[in-house]
């Protein structure tokens, strides 16, 4: 089966009929994908700070990286599940959509970028100072993480 | 007309109003502004409430953590504020009458008054539990208020497209 035509499938499921008929199921959706959002960009924004040397100097990245990382997957598993089934309102379109697809590959590089390269900043940074390399990364991963909400933001536009 | 409905009109229709509204692009970048800042507000008060009730950064103080993420807090704000008092003005004289806006405004004025009574009752002996990994009741009661009234305010927020 072609990525395609799984894009069709989603669309003609009993869950994009539910999303494509009532208005109520859209919206309900979409807020609970905001609600993560808001969980999602916090934790990112502090440990990426702190890997900037911004805030919490001194205090361990490793332990803020790993508490904050919890937050993180279970808003992520939330706004993929909710993703999902926004995405199924309208799948044969979002198929076609660039900013959809800029969107997918931003996601892809930023969660992949995150659990590897920057993960390991994370620990080797620990409590002391971070290195220019660190630093980089805590830039790369913000700039990735914010690329998905721009590009996410503008599939509605676009 | 009441003076407030007369005055969302008269923003609605002065030139700047109806030129965010009817631009191609202005409205739609000042709501992608606003919606992205919510990380920056919502999200860095919820590392903090998240920390009152134990979840996270267990090892860190509380008054540590605010100093950290209240000029976040802060700055996005500011940004927050203006982007939507510039989205209200585009849309004045809807939002005079949208019910979803008008629990959004009275979500905001609760989600004010929850620090007012926090910093002035259990925030004032913030020294005596500031490093218990579990905040007292009182200030897990703040926190929850917090979250679930700032949730409250994404969706209302949210629904102003709707209702």
């Amino acid at each position: 089966m072609s990525l395609h035509s799984w894009f069709i499938a989603l669309g003609q499921s009993s869950l994009g009929h539910a999303m494509q008929t009532s208005k109520w199921d859209f919206a309900l959706v979409e807020m609970v994908h905001l609600l993560a959002l808001a969980l999602l960009g916090g934790s990112v924004l502090v440990v990426d700070l702190r890997l900037l040397g911004i805030i919490f100097k001194g205090e361990s990245a490793r332990l803020i990286g790993r508490d904050l990382s919890r937050v993180l997957i279970g808003s992520l598993i939330v706004m993929i599940l909710t993703g999902i089934a926004l995405l199924s309102e309208e799948a044969g379109k979002c198929y076609y959509s660039p900013a959809f697809r800029w969107k997918m590959a931003l996601l892809a590089a930023a969660v992949l970028f995150y659990f590897t390269v920057h993960r390991s900043a994370l620990l080797r940074t620990d409590h002391g100072r971070p290195t220019p390399w660190a630093r980089t990364t805590a830039l790369i991963s913000l700039t990735l993480w914010l690329g998905v909400g721009i590009a996410g933001r503008a599939i509605g536009l676009l | 007309m009441t003076l407030l409905q007369h005055l969302c009109q008269l923003l609605y229709d002065s030139g700047f109003g109806t030129m965010i509204r009817e631009s191609d692009y202005a409205y739609s970048i000042i709501e992608s502004v606003h919606v992205i800042t919510i990380t920056l507000v919502v999200g860095t008060i919820a590392v903090l409430d998240l920390r009152m009730l134990g979840l996270v950064l267990r090892p860190i103080s509380i008054t540590r953590i605010a100093r950290a993420v209240f000029p976040l807090t802060w700055s996005g704000f500011v940004i927050i504020f203006v982007s939507g008092f510039l989205l209200f003005w585009a849309e004045a004289a809807k939002m005079y009458t949208s019910p979803a806006f008008r629990t959004k405004l009275i979500l905001l004025a609760l989600v004010g008054l929850n620090p007012l009574i926090f910093h002035s009752t259990v925030y004032r002996r913030v020294h005596q539990w500031e490093t218990l990994h579990v905040s007292p009741w009182r200030a897990r009661v703040a926190a929850i208020a917090s979250l679930t009234l700032w949730g409250g305010i994404i969706v209302a927020g949210r629904a102003i497209a709707y209702f």
